[in-house]
């Protein structure tokens, strides 16, 4: 049926990616939308009810077999019956599953996608991503179809459902075993506030010395109300923070009203998730650093001594 | 003997990139470097060569001049190299990558037991080529691990997922994926810059692999990314501080 194939671990994620197919389809381009699932993965009805026409519904994964194992089964149904475009959410899991089947299908994918249009005068897919950590921009348009694409959760909106509607299922055969095998799955424990939603966001960077003084930056984010966050380094080498406290590139993306670097250098893969801060402040000690060009209120110092007189300034015109 | 594969790239260092007046991107000033993942994965492959012995091939695709980034490559613990070298690899996408690496290593390497890749590229970061690989080789491919042992026949790797951590064993030869916890990437010396240059290097032209990877995009724009702050400066005394509070007030964000 050509169109649109979505793949995402959670169904929050294939409703995101589904409002981005009903967006290009009122655009012009031409198809039906179809969205995988399996027991456990997104749930069929209300992938139905957000504007899926189709579900490419896939048998429960074997024992012991990672959710990756899918990929041979999708590729198969893909190289029978080719969509134009595949939509993955750009998890992990997701990334693995697009790498292999634009590997299969020898397509091209846009990995972490920021944009996707349809300019119907001209036919032309316009899919967007950055480059250089962020540095630049790039628009391309592929040259050959199928053509696949990475987003970002929280790229896309997702639109109202409709109750009631009803995609149709169609079964896809269960996947030959997977030389890779799962020994043991640690889940994560959640923890932390929603740092896409705080309306201030107080990150750390590696200017702290040690687990411990975070403490300092905790209390000016409650004193502001707002979350605490971090840069790669405090998440992926020194496990100080959790990683989905981490901002930037690789990281989460956030829209706060404010956030505060505190011994945070700047560097553009980390500045790349702060773009849609309304304000951006700074606490370095080093006036070259990067982060003061792109910041909009900088304070140079130390942080040990900057930010109890920050508090303690701020205590002061907070009104009680 | 055990023969890893580590894969590297030779990349413009981003901190060096300007914007010029106009929005342009500006490259005129920027230094190269070997993408930063690819230090851990050179510094994995050189660690399970410490501890399991066989060596350490250093695979990579790139324009003329990565020619330093062969020698920086071999002073962190591999012991020959593999360089395809061509003016138009500058602007590879990750499919015509992976299809050259795919031919490199089955032609050149010939039989291997792990292929490392950086979880993805200080540039493109299009997180793809070690999977698109596996996939061309037809071998498994674990990615995004944060740790990996060899057991007799077989890698077991710990990945790193937004759920939780999933430990996996695959048969070999496999490729894996690495994060950047993983290891911390040795400064090679003097002794390993020098011992370096004498190690063996295979170069091979355009002409020497087979017909070029169709590419699958065209590019429509590349532009700079807009960063426009106010960029007001404030000292740490006290006065300042309060000067800062009141400007976080005026702006309306202090409730
Ligand atoms: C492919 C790729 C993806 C990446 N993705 C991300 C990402 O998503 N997010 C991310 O954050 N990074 C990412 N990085 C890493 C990024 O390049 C930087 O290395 C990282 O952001 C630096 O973190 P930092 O600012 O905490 O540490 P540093 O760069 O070490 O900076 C520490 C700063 O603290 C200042 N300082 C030190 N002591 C004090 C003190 N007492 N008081 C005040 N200031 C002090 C120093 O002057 C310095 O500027 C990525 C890198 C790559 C290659
Ligand atoms: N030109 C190249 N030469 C050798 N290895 C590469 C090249 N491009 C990418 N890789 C490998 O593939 C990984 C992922 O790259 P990417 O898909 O571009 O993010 C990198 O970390 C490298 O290990």
């Amino acid at each position: 049926m050509a169109g649109i194939w979505i793949c995402a671990e959670q169904t929050g994620q294939a409703l995101e990616l589904l409002q981005a197919g009903k967006n290009l389809r009122e655009a012009g381009m031409a198809g039906g939308l179809a969205v995988l699932s399996w027991p456990g993965g997104p749930r069929p009805e209300d992938l139905g009810a957000g504007g899926a026409d189709e579900v490419l519904l896939l048998p429960p994964p074997g024992d012991g077999q990672p959710l990756e194992a899918f990929a041979p089964a999708v590729l198969e149904e893909a190289r029978k019956d080719p969509p134009d475009l595949m939509l993955f959410a750009a998890t992990a899991r997701g990334k693995d599953w697009a790498a292999r089947i634009a590997g299969g299908l020898d397509a091209g994918l846009c990995s972490g996608c920021t944009a996707l249009r349809w300019d119907s005068a001209s036919g032309t897919l316009e899919m967007e991503r950055l480059l250089y950590g962020g540095a630049a921009v790039l628009r391309i348009a592929p040259l050959s179809f199928p053509v696949l694409a990475a987003v970002l959760p929280g790229t896309f909106r997702s639109g109202p459902l409709t109750p009631g509607r009803e995609a149709r299922i169609r079964n896809l055969p269960a996947p030959p075993p997977s030389p890779v095998t799962v020994l043991e799955r640690r889940p994560k424990e959640r923890q932390g506030q929603d740092v896409t939603a705080a309306r201030v966001v107080v990150c750390a960077g590696r200017g702290f010395e040690k687990p411990g003084d975070l403490a300092l930056a905790r209390e000016l984010a409650d004193l502001l109300g707002g979350a605490l966050a971090c840069t790669r380094p405090l998440s992926e080498e020194l496990h100080w923070l959790p990683e989905d406290l981490c901002i930037g590139l690789s990281g989460i993306q956030v829209k706060p009203e404010l956030y505060i670097g505190i011994g945070v250098s700047g560097q553009v893969q980390h500045l790349t998730g702060i773009r849609g801060a309304k304000l951006v402040c700074a606490v370095n000690r080093d006036e070259q650093a990067p982060i003061f060009a792109a910041a909009d209120l900088g304070i140079v110092g130390d942080l040990y001594a900057v930010l109890p007189g920050l508090v303690q300034a701020l205590k002061e015109t907070t009104p009680a | 003997m055990p023969v890893f594969v580590a894969c590297f790239k030779w990349v413009v260092d981003e901190a060096y990139i300007r914007r010029t007046s106009a929005g342009e991107l500006d490259l005129s000033s920027v230094g190269y470097k070997i993408s930063d993942y690819d230090r851990n994965a050179l510094e994995e492959a050189a660690r399970l060569k410490e501890s399991a012995g066989g060596s350490v091939v250093a695979v990579t695709v790139g324009i003329p001049e990565a020619t330093k980034g062969v020698k920086d490559a071999l002073s962190r613990g591999a012991d020959q190299a593999i360089y395809a070298a061509d003016p138009s690899f500058g602007t590879l996408e990750a499919s015509g990558t992976a299809t050259i690496l795919a031919e490199v290593i089955r032609t050149r390497v010939g039989t291997y037991d792990l292929i490392l890749c950086g979880e993805g590229s200080s540039d493109l970061y299009d997180q793809q080529v070690g999977i698109r690989l596996a996939a061309l080789l037809g071998i498994p491919c674990i990615s995004f691990v944060q740790k990996l042992d060899l057991e007799a026949g077989r890698v077991v790797a710990e990945r790193r997922l937004e759920d939780g951590i999933e430990r996996v064993a695959a048969t070999l030869p496999a490729v894996v994926t690495l994060l950047p916890d993983i290891n911390v990437p040795r400064i090679p010396g003097v002794k390993d810059t020098l011992s370096a240059s004498r190690k063996p290097v295979v170069t091979i032209g355009r002409e020497e692999l087979g017909l070029p990877a169709e590419p699958r995009f065209r590019i429509l724009s590349l532009s700079a990314s807009r960063l426009e702050r106010q960029c007001e400066r404030f000292g740490s005394d006290e006065a300042d501080l309060r000067r800062f509070a009141g400007a976080l007030r005026q702006k309306g964000i202090l409730r």
